[in-house]
């Protein structure tokens, strides 16, 4: 980015500076990186019939996503008017412009996360969505054991079951059988700590409160059973056990630990659909912090900042310019097709 | 630098101003909902797609021509971009035989359970087919 304005400028080659030549061969590898996955999406998309659009199933907010638009845009207009003022020698209206592109970058990055939390709470996550009614079910159920086996661990005061990887697997047949400290922590199996649960709640000097929760749980636990033996059995429908869930989480004495279990909602390719976009809007949000690093080393000039940063501003701008790009694909193809 | 002053006439503003335009008119298609209608003999998906691609790729060419001063580049711009371009677009191509037209029959989990509700939709009526075909 150094240049002594005196010295012949460009000897060979292309007009322009050496580091604005490889900024653009970079955005090149750019353009075919991105275009990967975005072709992969269209035609994995078009190859799939009945992809999620609904976006009461996708929880994909339009306005979010325009926001995020309107942001990268008036980013980019900053970004354009910052380099204006570099080339002016008006270096207080670079680093005004500057800094608000930063800050509309953290803007965006902020409406992401909030999308990105929704996406968590229903759990819209690649691998973990049910696709048909009945893998919907199996599902609740597994989340259902899982509350379960967490009360019956919380009430008999053990911890979980340390899974622990042996650190070489030619090593776990001698240290089986071998009682050390490690063998000793881990909790008796939950079986056996619900006949000790048992014991204790027919046991005449047990507290009231504690026989109160545990009523609870073995309630629950009741409940789990008899609608695991229908999940088994297939007797039963998604609505009806959605229905179920529903009343069961409306339990006064146990409704509050079955948050965890989700509400049932079979999305046809729907962990596809939460790969793409995770891929696809992650590696965005990826070179959005990459460019917003870029924009603080600038920044971090202070008054410092001098016509030697010109090439420098030029440079992050083109490659902010080329995240925006980026993203004019991704709003149409991924928030409103 | 390399295009001294030469690019002073263009107003950034406009340009913005234009991209706002476009992001509107984008999120206008989403409110108009083509999916359901089919026009000029067209389907509404299609059309809905062809509308905003064209859009994003008019943004996309303001932001390359104005915003990246490709305007006011030497020839080197064809050089460097156009092999990027075509390559980028002949990957879509080439993978869209295979995934995205089947050419043999397409069995999947997903495909039986999406015939399944779309047959009860039938049954159930068709108001409730159009809203959520693919779900419960």
């Amino acid at each position: 980015m150094s240049h002594d304005s005196h010295a012949p400028q460009y000897r060979m080659g292309l007009p322009i500076p050496h580091s604005k030549l490889g900024m653009w061969l970079f955005l090149a590898t750019e353009i075919m990186f991105f275009s990967a996955f975005i072709g992969a999406y269209i035609v994995l998309r078009a190859g799939s019939p009945g992809w999620p659009t609904d976006a009461e199933v996708t929880h994909l907010r339009i306005w979010a996503g325009g926001l995020n638009t309107f942001v990268l845009i008036l980013s980019s207009y900053f970004v354009v008017l910052a380099l204006e003022g570099m080339k002016a020698d008006n270096f207080a209206k670079a680093r005004r412009y500057l800094g608000l592109t930063l800050l509309l970058a953290c803007v965006f990055l902020g409406i992401k996360a909030y999308e990105y939390s929704g996406k968590f709470k229903y759990d819209i996550l690649p691998g973990h969505i049910p696709e048909t009614p009945q893998m919907a079910i199996d599902k609740s159920m597994r989340e259902m054991k899982q509350v379960v086996d967490n009360r019956t661990m919380a009430l008999s005061n053990s911890k979980p079951p340390v899974k622990d990887e042996p650190a070489k697997p030619d090593e776990s047949v001698e240290l089986a059988g071998v009682t050390d400290e490690k063998t000793e922590e881990l909790a008796p199996p939950l079986e056996e700590q619900r006949q000790k649960l048992q014991a204790e709640l027919s046991a005449a000097d047990t507290s009231e409160s504690r026989k109160k929760e545990l009523t609870a749980y073995f309630d629950l636990d009741t409940k789990y059973r008899e609608l695991n033996q229908k999940a088994l059995d297939e007797s039963i429908t998604l609505p009806a056990m959605n229905q179920e869930l529903e009343t069961l989480k409306k339990n006064p004495e146990y409704g509050m630990f079955l948050a965890p279990v989700h509400h049932l909602q079979p999305i046809i390719y729907g962990n596809l659909f939460a790969s793409v976009y995770f891929l696809l809007t992650g590696f965005h949000a990826l070179h959005v912090i990459i460019g917003m690093i870029l924009f603080v080393i600038v920044l971090l000039q202070g008054k410092r900042l001098s016509e030697k940063w010109n090439d420098y501003v030029e440079n992050i701008g083109l490659y902010w310019h080329f995240v925006d790009l980026v993203w004019i694909f991704l709003f149409p193809l991924i928030y409103i097709i | 630098m390399s295009e001294p002053q030469s690019h002073s006439y263009v107003k950034y503003s406009s340009i913005f101003f234009a991209l706002c335009i476009c992001t509107v008119l984008s999120i206008l298609f989403d409110v108009v909902d083509l999916r359901a209608h089919n026009l000029f003999g067209l389907n509404g998906v299609v059309l809905l797609s062809a509308g905003v691609l064209s859009i994003a790729c008019a943004k996309a060419l303001f932001v390359l021509i104005y915003f990246m001063h490709l305007k006011f580049e030497g020839k080197w711009k064809y050089v460097l971009l156009s092999p990027t371009i075509v390559l980028a677009m002949s990957l879509t191509v080439a993978i869209t035989p295979d995934i995205g037209i089947h050419y043999y029959t397409n069995e999947s989990p997903q495909i039986d359970y999406l015939e399944q509700a779309q047959q009860a939709a039938l049954k159930d009526g068709p108001a409730k087919s159009a809203e959520k075909s693919h779900v419960e």
